[in-house]
Protein backbone atom coordinates (compact mmCIF):
# COMPACT_ATOMS: atom_id res chain seq x y z
CA UNK A 1 0.00 0.00 0.00
CA UNK A 2 1.30 3.43 -0.95
CA UNK A 3 1.37 5.92 1.88
CA UNK A 4 0.79 9.40 0.49
CA UNK A 5 3.08 11.05 3.03
CA UNK A 6 4.61 13.34 0.41
CA UNK A 7 1.25 15.00 -0.03
CA UNK A 8 0.71 15.65 3.68
CA UNK A 9 2.29 19.12 3.74
CA UNK A 10 0.25 20.23 0.75
CA UNK A 11 -2.81 18.69 2.40
CA UNK A 12 -2.20 20.65 5.60
CA UNK A 13 -1.62 23.79 3.52
CA UNK A 14 -4.89 23.30 1.65
CA UNK A 15 -2.93 23.05 -1.57
CA UNK A 16 -4.39 19.88 -3.02
CA UNK A 17 -7.44 19.55 -5.22
CA UNK A 18 -10.71 18.14 -3.90
CA UNK A 19 -10.51 14.67 -5.52
CA UNK A 20 -6.98 14.05 -4.22
CA UNK A 21 -7.98 15.44 -0.86
CA UNK A 22 -10.88 12.99 -0.59
CA UNK A 23 -8.60 10.07 -1.43
CA UNK A 24 -6.03 11.19 1.09
CA UNK A 25 -8.59 11.64 3.85
CA UNK A 26 -9.94 8.18 3.13
CA UNK A 27 -6.41 6.82 3.49
CA UNK A 28 -5.79 8.72 6.70
CA UNK A 29 -8.95 7.29 8.21
CA UNK A 30 -7.48 3.82 7.92
CA UNK A 31 -3.74 4.42 8.36
CA UNK A 32 -2.37 5.13 11.83
CA UNK A 33 1.21 5.81 10.68
CA UNK A 34 0.10 8.43 8.14
CA UNK A 35 -2.13 10.03 10.79
CA UNK A 36 0.85 10.16 13.14
CA UNK A 37 2.98 11.79 10.46
CA UNK A 38 0.21 14.24 9.68
CA UNK A 39 -0.04 15.15 13.37
CA UNK A 40 3.74 15.55 13.68
CA UNK A 41 3.86 17.90 10.71
CA UNK A 42 0.81 19.72 11.98
CA UNK A 43 2.46 20.34 15.36
CA UNK A 44 5.56 21.64 13.61
CA UNK A 45 3.44 24.03 11.57
CA UNK A 46 1.70 25.20 14.74
CA UNK A 47 5.08 25.98 16.29
CA UNK A 48 6.22 27.83 13.18
CA UNK A 49 3.04 29.87 13.36
CA UNK A 50 4.05 30.92 16.88
CA UNK A 51 7.35 32.34 15.74
CA UNK A 52 7.72 36.00 16.53
CA UNK A 53 7.41 38.10 13.37
CA UNK A 54 10.50 39.58 11.81
CA UNK A 55 11.27 42.98 13.30
CA UNK A 56 9.51 45.92 11.72
CA UNK A 57 11.68 48.24 9.65
CA UNK A 58 13.23 51.12 11.54
CA UNK A 59 11.88 54.65 11.12
CA UNK A 60 14.85 55.55 8.97
CA UNK A 61 14.32 52.67 6.57
CA UNK A 62 12.26 54.68 4.10
CA UNK A 63 14.20 57.98 4.19
CA UNK A 64 17.48 56.09 3.91
CA UNK A 65 16.15 54.24 0.90
CA UNK A 66 15.12 57.42 -0.89
CA UNK A 67 18.48 58.97 -0.08
CA UNK A 68 20.18 55.94 -1.61
CA UNK A 69 17.87 56.12 -4.63
CA UNK A 70 18.66 59.81 -5.13
CA UNK A 71 22.39 59.10 -4.89
CA UNK A 72 22.01 56.23 -7.31
CA UNK A 73 20.14 58.43 -9.80
CA UNK A 74 22.77 61.17 -9.49
CA UNK A 75 25.50 58.62 -10.10
CA UNK A 76 23.70 57.27 -13.14
CA UNK A 77 23.06 60.71 -14.70
CA UNK A 78 26.61 62.08 -14.76
CA UNK A 79 27.80 58.75 -16.06
CA UNK A 80 25.45 58.99 -19.02
CA UNK A 81 26.35 62.61 -19.53
CA UNK A 82 30.02 61.81 -19.33
CA UNK A 83 29.48 59.01 -21.78
CA UNK A 84 27.58 61.34 -24.11
CA UNK A 85 30.20 64.08 -23.97
CA UNK A 86 33.02 61.63 -24.33
CA UNK A 87 31.73 60.61 -27.73
CA UNK A 88 30.07 63.83 -28.81
CA UNK A 89 32.61 66.43 -27.69
CA UNK A 90 35.39 65.66 -30.22
CA UNK A 91 32.86 65.64 -33.04
CA UNK A 92 31.25 68.85 -31.85
CA UNK A 93 34.64 70.55 -31.47
CA UNK A 94 35.62 69.52 -34.99
CA UNK A 95 32.28 70.70 -36.32
CA UNK A 96 32.64 74.06 -34.57
CA UNK A 97 36.16 74.53 -35.88
CA UNK A 98 35.07 73.70 -39.43
CA UNK A 99 32.14 76.10 -39.15
CA UNK A 100 34.42 78.88 -37.90
CA UNK A 101 36.89 78.37 -40.74
CA UNK A 102 34.08 78.28 -43.30
CA UNK A 103 32.57 81.46 -41.87
CA UNK A 104 35.89 83.29 -41.98
CA UNK A 105 36.46 82.13 -45.54
CA UNK A 106 33.01 83.30 -46.61
CA UNK A 107 33.45 86.65 -44.90
CA UNK A 108 36.92 87.09 -46.42
CA UNK A 109 35.62 86.22 -49.86
CA UNK A 110 32.66 88.56 -49.49
CA UNK A 111 34.97 91.35 -48.34
CA UNK A 112 37.34 90.77 -51.22
CA UNK A 113 34.48 90.78 -53.72
CA UNK A 114 33.01 93.99 -52.33
CA UNK A 115 36.40 95.71 -52.64
CA UNK A 116 36.76 94.56 -56.23
CA UNK A 117 33.27 95.73 -57.04
CA UNK A 118 34.04 99.13 -55.52
CA UNK A 119 37.24 99.42 -57.56
CA UNK A 120 35.42 98.43 -60.73
CA UNK A 121 32.68 101.00 -60.15
CA UNK A 122 35.04 103.84 -59.29
CA UNK A 123 38.02 103.10 -61.47
CA UNK A 124 37.98 106.63 -62.89
CA UNK A 125 38.67 108.07 -59.47
CA UNK A 126 41.89 106.18 -59.26
CA UNK A 127 43.20 107.92 -62.36
CA UNK A 128 44.11 110.83 -60.15
CA UNK A 129 46.66 110.06 -57.47
CA UNK A 130 45.45 113.03 -55.44
CA UNK A 131 41.90 111.78 -55.46
CA UNK A 132 43.07 108.36 -54.42
CA UNK A 133 45.24 109.73 -51.69
CA UNK A 134 42.43 111.94 -50.36
CA UNK A 135 40.21 108.97 -49.58
CA UNK A 136 43.00 107.12 -47.85
CA UNK A 137 42.80 104.39 -50.45
CA UNK A 138 46.58 104.11 -50.64
CA UNK A 139 47.74 102.15 -47.67
CA UNK A 140 50.75 100.22 -48.93
CA UNK A 141 53.53 100.43 -51.51
CA UNK A 142 51.63 97.98 -53.66
CA UNK A 143 48.69 100.39 -53.75
CA UNK A 144 50.99 103.13 -54.99
CA UNK A 145 52.29 100.83 -57.66
CA UNK A 146 48.74 100.03 -58.79
CA UNK A 147 47.76 103.69 -58.91
CA UNK A 148 50.91 104.58 -60.82
CA UNK A 149 49.92 102.19 -63.55
CA UNK A 150 46.20 102.82 -63.60
CA UNK A 151 46.37 104.22 -67.09
CA UNK A 152 47.71 100.95 -68.32
CA UNK A 153 44.61 99.07 -67.22
CA UNK A 154 42.45 98.10 -70.15
CA UNK A 155 39.20 98.42 -68.29
CA UNK A 156 38.95 102.16 -68.37
CA UNK A 157 35.79 103.46 -70.08
CA UNK B 1 -2.24 41.43 -15.75
CA UNK B 2 -5.51 43.28 -15.36
CA UNK B 3 -6.45 41.70 -12.00
CA UNK B 4 -3.17 42.65 -10.36
CA UNK B 5 -3.24 46.29 -9.18
CA UNK B 6 0.46 46.09 -8.36
CA UNK B 7 1.18 45.17 -11.96
CA UNK B 8 -0.75 48.27 -12.99
CA UNK B 9 1.39 50.35 -10.63
CA UNK B 10 4.52 48.82 -12.08
CA UNK B 11 3.37 49.60 -15.60
CA UNK B 12 2.67 53.18 -14.51
CA UNK B 13 6.16 53.36 -13.09
CA UNK B 14 7.57 52.03 -16.35
CA UNK B 15 5.83 54.99 -17.93
CA UNK B 16 7.69 57.35 -15.61
CA UNK B 17 5.25 57.65 -12.71
CA UNK B 18 7.50 57.77 -9.64
CA UNK B 19 4.47 57.94 -7.35
CA UNK B 20 3.53 54.44 -8.50
CA UNK B 21 6.96 53.24 -7.45
CA UNK B 22 6.48 54.89 -4.05
CA UNK B 23 3.19 53.06 -3.63
CA UNK B 24 4.89 49.75 -4.31
CA UNK B 25 7.66 50.58 -1.88
CA UNK B 26 5.14 51.46 0.81
CA UNK B 27 3.20 48.27 0.21
CA UNK B 28 6.11 45.85 0.05
CA UNK B 29 8.89 47.54 2.00
CA UNK B 30 8.10 45.81 5.26
CA UNK B 31 7.54 42.42 3.60
CA UNK B 32 10.92 42.70 1.91
CA UNK B 33 12.68 43.50 5.20
CA UNK B 34 10.97 40.49 6.76
CA UNK B 35 11.91 38.23 3.85
CA UNK B 36 15.54 39.34 3.88
CA UNK B 37 15.66 38.99 7.67
CA UNK B 38 15.10 35.23 7.30
CA UNK B 39 18.42 35.04 5.51
CA UNK B 40 20.65 37.35 7.52
CA UNK B 41 18.91 37.54 10.95
CA UNK B 42 20.03 41.11 11.41
CA UNK B 43 17.58 43.98 11.09
CA UNK B 44 20.04 46.56 9.89
CA UNK B 45 21.46 44.24 7.22
CA UNK B 46 17.97 43.05 6.29
CA UNK B 47 16.96 46.67 5.71
CA UNK B 48 19.98 47.24 3.49
CA UNK B 49 19.18 44.12 1.48
CA UNK B 50 15.53 45.15 1.14
CA UNK B 51 16.68 48.57 -0.07
CA UNK B 52 18.97 46.85 -2.57
CA UNK B 53 15.98 44.90 -3.84
CA UNK B 54 14.00 48.10 -4.45
CA UNK B 55 16.99 49.77 -6.08
CA UNK B 56 17.25 46.78 -8.41
CA UNK B 57 13.52 47.03 -9.04
CA UNK B 58 13.90 50.71 -9.88
CA UNK B 59 16.79 50.02 -12.26
CA UNK B 60 15.32 46.96 -13.94
CA UNK B 61 11.75 48.17 -14.32
CA UNK B 62 12.04 47.76 -18.09
CA UNK B 63 12.46 44.01 -17.64
CA UNK B 64 9.08 43.64 -15.99
CA UNK B 65 6.44 42.03 -18.18
CA UNK B 66 2.89 42.92 -17.12
CA UNK B 67 1.85 39.31 -17.79
CA UNK B 68 3.69 38.31 -14.61
CA UNK B 69 2.37 39.00 -11.14
CA UNK B 70 4.27 41.87 -9.60
CA UNK B 71 4.71 40.07 -6.27
CA UNK B 72 6.44 37.11 -7.86
CA UNK B 73 8.68 39.46 -9.87
CA UNK B 74 9.68 41.25 -6.68
CA UNK B 75 10.29 38.04 -4.72
CA UNK B 76 12.40 36.69 -7.53
CA UNK B 77 14.68 39.71 -7.32
CA UNK B 78 14.76 39.37 -3.53
CA UNK B 79 15.42 35.61 -3.64
CA UNK B 80 18.38 35.99 -5.96
CA UNK B 81 19.76 38.85 -3.93
CA UNK B 82 19.45 37.06 -0.59
CA UNK B 83 20.93 33.84 -1.93
CA UNK B 84 23.89 35.76 -3.30
CA UNK B 85 24.29 37.35 0.10
CA UNK B 86 24.27 34.08 2.03
CA UNK B 87 26.55 32.43 -0.53
CA UNK B 88 29.22 34.84 0.57
CA UNK B 89 29.26 32.72 3.72
CA UNK B 90 29.59 35.64 6.09
CA UNK B 91 26.55 34.76 8.15
CA UNK B 92 27.27 31.12 8.95
CA UNK B 93 30.82 31.89 9.99
CA UNK B 94 29.77 34.89 12.05
CA UNK B 95 27.22 32.84 13.93
CA UNK B 96 29.75 30.09 14.53
CA UNK B 97 32.13 32.68 15.93
CA UNK B 98 29.42 34.05 18.21
CA UNK B 99 28.72 30.54 19.44
CA UNK B 100 32.40 29.87 20.08
CA UNK B 101 32.76 33.15 21.93
CA UNK B 102 29.81 32.16 24.05
CA UNK B 103 31.42 28.79 24.69
CA UNK B 104 28.35 26.98 23.43
CA UNK B 105 27.93 24.24 20.90
CA UNK B 106 25.75 24.73 17.85
CA UNK B 107 23.04 22.17 17.61
CA UNK B 108 19.87 23.21 15.81
CA UNK B 109 17.88 20.39 17.32
CA UNK B 110 18.95 21.01 20.88
CA UNK B 111 17.49 24.24 22.27
CA UNK B 112 19.52 23.76 25.46
CA UNK B 113 22.61 24.40 23.43
CA UNK B 114 21.40 27.83 22.33
CA UNK B 115 22.67 30.98 24.02
CA UNK B 116 20.64 31.67 27.11
CA UNK B 117 18.40 34.71 27.29
CA UNK B 118 18.45 34.95 31.06
CA UNK B 119 16.87 38.36 31.31
CA UNK B 120 13.80 37.43 29.28
CA UNK B 121 10.54 36.01 30.60
CA UNK B 122 10.11 32.28 30.12
CA UNK B 123 7.80 32.53 27.14
CA UNK B 124 10.05 34.96 25.39
CA UNK B 125 12.94 32.65 26.05
CA UNK B 126 11.14 29.70 24.48
CA UNK B 127 10.02 31.79 21.52
CA UNK B 128 13.56 33.01 21.13
CA UNK B 129 14.95 29.47 21.28
CA UNK B 130 12.32 28.38 18.77
CA UNK B 131 13.34 31.24 16.50
CA UNK B 132 16.96 30.19 16.73
CA UNK B 133 16.09 26.58 16.02
CA UNK B 134 14.29 27.67 12.84
CA UNK B 135 17.20 29.93 11.99
CA UNK B 136 19.63 27.02 12.21
CA UNK B 137 17.24 24.86 10.24
CA UNK B 138 17.14 27.44 7.45
CA UNK B 139 20.91 27.54 7.32
CA UNK B 140 21.06 23.81 6.78
CA UNK B 141 18.34 23.53 4.16
CA UNK B 142 19.32 23.35 0.49
CA UNK B 143 18.78 26.70 -1.25
CA UNK B 144 15.54 25.91 -3.05
CA UNK B 145 14.00 24.24 -0.02
CA UNK B 146 15.00 27.21 2.06
CA UNK B 147 13.41 29.65 -0.38
CA UNK B 148 10.25 27.55 -0.65
CA UNK B 149 10.03 27.23 3.13
CA UNK B 150 10.56 30.94 3.77
CA UNK B 151 8.09 32.04 1.11
CA UNK B 152 5.48 29.41 1.88
CA UNK B 153 5.73 28.95 5.62
CA UNK B 154 6.97 32.33 6.81
CA UNK B 155 5.78 34.83 4.20
CA UNK B 156 2.50 33.29 3.16
CA UNK B 157 3.01 32.88 -0.58
CA UNK B 158 0.94 30.22 -2.32
CA UNK B 159 2.54 27.21 -3.99
CA UNK B 160 1.68 28.73 -7.35
CA UNK B 161 3.44 31.97 -6.48
CA UNK B 162 6.49 30.12 -5.18
CA UNK B 163 6.60 28.14 -8.42
CA UNK B 164 6.55 31.38 -10.40
CA UNK B 165 9.32 32.88 -8.25
CA UNK B 166 11.53 29.81 -8.53
CA UNK B 167 10.69 29.22 -12.17
CA UNK B 168 9.46 25.70 -11.50
CA UNK B 169 6.23 23.72 -11.32
CA UNK B 170 3.67 23.50 -8.53
CA UNK B 171 4.35 19.73 -8.00
CA UNK B 172 8.05 20.58 -7.62
CA UNK B 173 7.15 23.22 -5.03
CA UNK B 174 4.98 20.68 -3.19
CA UNK B 175 7.98 18.43 -2.94
CA UNK B 176 10.32 21.24 -1.83
CA UNK B 177 7.91 22.48 0.83
CA UNK B 178 7.22 18.97 2.09
CA UNK B 179 10.89 18.05 2.45
CA UNK B 180 11.58 21.32 4.25
CA UNK B 181 8.59 20.77 6.53
CA UNK B 182 9.76 17.26 7.42
CA UNK B 183 13.17 18.75 8.31
CA UNK B 184 11.42 21.41 10.37
CA UNK B 185 9.43 18.78 12.25
CA UNK B 186 12.65 17.02 13.17
CA UNK B 187 14.41 20.23 14.14
CA UNK B 188 11.50 21.37 16.27
CA UNK B 189 10.85 18.02 17.92
CA UNK B 190 12.27 19.21 21.26
CA UNK B 191 9.63 21.94 21.31
CA UNK B 192 6.72 19.60 20.62
CA UNK B 193 4.58 17.79 23.18
CA UNK B 194 6.94 16.46 25.82
CA UNK B 195 9.83 18.28 24.18
CA UNK B 196 8.86 21.71 25.43
CA UNK B 197 10.17 20.80 28.86
CA UNK B 198 13.51 20.13 27.26
CA UNK B 199 13.35 23.49 25.54
CA UNK B 200 12.79 25.22 28.83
Amino acid sequence: MNHPVKSLSAYLDGEIAAPERALLEAHLAGCASCRAERDRLSRALALIAELPPAPAPSETFEPRFYARLAAEKAKRRPFLERLRWRFLAPGLAGLAASAAVALLAVRHEAHRRSEEAFLAQHLDLFESYQAVASVDAVESPEDVEVVAHLDELGVRP
Amino acid sequence: MASDPDAALMVAFQGGDERAFRSLFEKYGRAMVSFCHHFVRDRSRAEELAQDVFLKLHCSADRYQPTARFRTFLYRIASNHCLNEVRRGEYGSRRALEAREGGEALSPTDPDSLPATTASPEETSVASALGRAVEHLLERLPEKQRLAFVMGRLEGLSYEEIAAVLGTTVPAVKSLVHRATVSAASALAPFMAGGEEVAR
